[in-house]
C-alpha cells in the first residue's frame, strides 16, 4: 500500500474537496439553518400575536375605562340634581308647611283676641248686671222701699257709663 | 400549550440519526485498520491511497484524506438531521436550543464581519467551520485528518477565491482590472502576486498548522518512546520494553495540537474567508452603479 507524499497536489482531489464543501453549504443551509430560521419566524410571529392580542385587549379596556368614567360622571350629575331637586322640593314644601302654620297660629291668635274681648265684654256686661243688680239690692235695703225697677236700673246704667268714660 | 411526548417512531428516527451520524467515522476507522498496515518506527508521510481512479488530466488516488472528509461530511449531514429533527416552536428540546444558538452565533459573526448584504453567506461560514472543525477533529478517534492534506484545504481555499473574484468582478471587467493597476499601474506584477496569495496562504496556513501538530505529535512520541527505553530498559521482561513515557503526556499536547489548533484554524480559516470575501466587495462602486442604472431605466 503505497501513500502520498506531504506534500502531493492533485487537481481532481482539490476539486472534490471544493465540491465537498459545496455540497455541505447546500446541506447545511437546507437542513440546519432553514429549520431553525423557520422556528424562528413561527416563535416570533407567535410572540407578535400574543403582544398585539395584548394590545387589543388593553385599547379595549381602555375603551371601557374612558366610558365607565363618563357614565360615573354623568350619573354623579345626575344624583346632584336630584338631591338638589328634592333639596329645592323640601324647602318649597317646608316654606308652604311654616306659612300654614304662621296663618293657623294666627287665625288661633286672632280668634283668641276675639274670644277674649267677648269674654271680656260678657264679664263687663256680668259686672255690670251683678253691680246693678247688687246697687238695686242695697239701694231697696237702704231705702226700704219699693222703687221702679226699671227707673233705677235706667240710673245706674248712666252712672256706670259715667264711671267708664272717667276709668 | 399542549406538550406531546415524544413517540416511539420518533425516538426510533433519532436513534436511527445518531447511529447514521456515528456509522461513516467507524467505516473509516475499519477500512483503516482493515487495509493499512501498521507502520515500523517513525514514518511521517501524507495519507495513505486505497486505490487510484483513472481520471483524464491526472489520476485520481482514493486517499485516505478523501475517505475521511466524506465521511465527515456525511457525519455531519446526520448532525444537522438530528439537530433540527422536530424542531419546532413552543417546544424546547437542548438540541434546538443548541442548533437555534449555533445557528444565531453564525449570523451575528457573519453580520459583524461583513455587513447586512452578505447575511446568505451564513450557511457558507457555518459549512467552512463545521467542515474543518470536524475534519481537524477526526484525528482525535485516530483518523488521518484530512485538514493535514494540502488539497482537500486547497479545495476549500480555491472556493473562497473564486467567491473572492466573483464579488471583484460585480462592477465589471474593467473596474477588476482597474483595481489591480491601484494605486499605480507599475503595482500591477505585485497586485496578481498578492491576488493569488490569498489562496495560496489560506490554505498553507490551515494545512501547516494541522499537519505541524500531527509531525510534533509522532516526533514526540517517538521522543519518548526513545526516552522510556534509555530509562526502563533495564527491568526485566515486558516492564523494560513498556513505554512508560508515552502514557498521558502526549495527551496533554494533544489538547493543543488537535482539539484547539483544530478548532482555532477552523475559526481562523472561516474568520479569513469573511474579511477576504467582504472587503473584496465594492459596496459603495456597485451601489452607485446599481442606483444610476434605476435611474436611466
Amino acid at each position: 500500500m503505497q501513500s502520498l507524499d506531504i506534500i502531493s497536489i492533485n487537481i481532481w482531489q482539490i476539486v472534490v474537496s471544493l465540491l465537498n464543501l459545496v455540497i455541505l453549504f447546500f446541506i447545511v443551509k437546507k437542513v440546519l439553518f432553514e429549520p431553525v430560521k423557520k422556528m424562528i419566524a413561527e416563535r416570533e410571529a407567535m410572540a407578535q400575536s400574543i403582544i398585539t392580542e395584548a394590545n387589543e385587549t388593553l385599547d379595549q379596556a381602555k375603551e371601557q375605562k374612558t366610558l365607565y368614567d363618563t357614565k360615573i360622571a354623568a350619573a354623579h350629575d345626575e344624583a346632584d340634581a336630584i338631591i338638589k331637586k328634592a333639596v329645592a322640593r323640601a324647602d318649597h314644601r317646608s316654606d308652604v308647611i311654616i306659612e300654614n302654620a304662621q296663618e293657623k297660629a294666627d287665625g288661633i291668635l286672632r280668634q283668641a283676641k276675639i274670644d277674649a274681648e267677648l269674654e271680656q265684654k260678657k264679664a263687663e256686661e256680668g259686672i255690670r248686671r251683678e253691680i246693678v243688680d247688687l246697687s238695686s239690692v242695697l239701694t231697696k235695703k237702704m231705702l226700704k222701699r219699693e222703687i221702679n225697677e226699671a227707673d233705677h236700673r235706667e240710673m245706674i246704667d248712666e252712672f256706670l257709663q259715667d264711671i267708664g268714660e272717667i276709668s | 400549550m399542549q406538550y406531546k411526548k415524544a413517540g416511539t417512531e420518533f425516538k426510533l428516527v433519532d436513534a436511527m440519526l445518531v447511529i447514521m451520524m456515528i456509522v461513516p467515522i467507524v467505516l473509516a476507522i475499519l477500512m483503516k485498520v482493515l487495509f493499512i498496515p501498521v507502520g515500523e518506527g517513525i514514518e511521517i508521510t501524507g495519507a495513505h491511497v486505497y486505490t487510484v481512479l483513472n481520471m483524464p488530466v491526472s489520476d485520481l488516488p482514493i486517499s485516505e484524506a478523501q475517505v475521511n472528509s466524506l465521511a465527515v461530511l456525511i457525519s455531519i449531514l446526520f448532525l444537522c438531521l438530528y439537530m433540527t429533527h422536530g424542531i419546532r416552536a413552543h417546544v424546547y428540546t437542548k438540541r434546538a436550543v443548541l442548533a437555534e444558538w449555533a445557528v444565531e452565533k453564525i449570523e451575528g459573526l457573519v453580520k459583524e464581519n461583513m455587513g447586512d448584504y452578505f447575511m446568505g453567506f451564513a450557511p457558507f461560514i457555518g459549512a467552512i467551520l463545521l467542515l474543518s472543525a470536524f475534519s481537524s477533529l477526526s484525528s482525535l478517534v485516530g483518523l488521518f485528518a484530512p485538514t493535514s492534506d494540502l488539497n482537500v484545504v486547497a479545495g476549500w481555499a480555491i472556493l473562497v477565491f473564486i467567491l473572492i473574484t466573483y464579488y471583484k468582478l460585480k462592477c465589471g471587467p474593467w473596474y477588476y482590472i482597474k483595481g489591480f493597476m491601484e494605486p499605480i499601474p507599475l503595482m500591477l506584477p505585485m497586485n496578481i502576486i498578492g491576488e493569488i496569495a490569498t489562496p495560496v496562504s489560506m490554505t498553507l496556513r490551515h494545512y501547516g498548522n494541522i499537519l505541524s501538530g500531527t509531525v510534533i505529535s509522532i516526533l514526540l512520541a517517538s521522543a519518548l518512546q526513545a526516552a522510556s527505553n534509555l530509562v526502563f530498559g533495564n527491568l526485566p521482561g515486558i516492564l523494560g520494553s513498556f513505554p512508560f513515557f508515552r502514557v498521558g503526556i502526549p495527551a496533554v499536547l494533544s489538547i493543543y495540537f488537535d482539539l484547539f489548533s483544530g478548532c482555532l484554524q477552523a475559526f481562523i480559516f472561516s474568520m479569513l474567508t469573511m474579511l477576504y470575501v467582504s472587503t473584496s466587495f465594492p459596496m459603495e462602486e456597485y451601489m452607485r452603479r446599481k442606483s444610476l442604472k434605476e435611474k436611466n431605466n
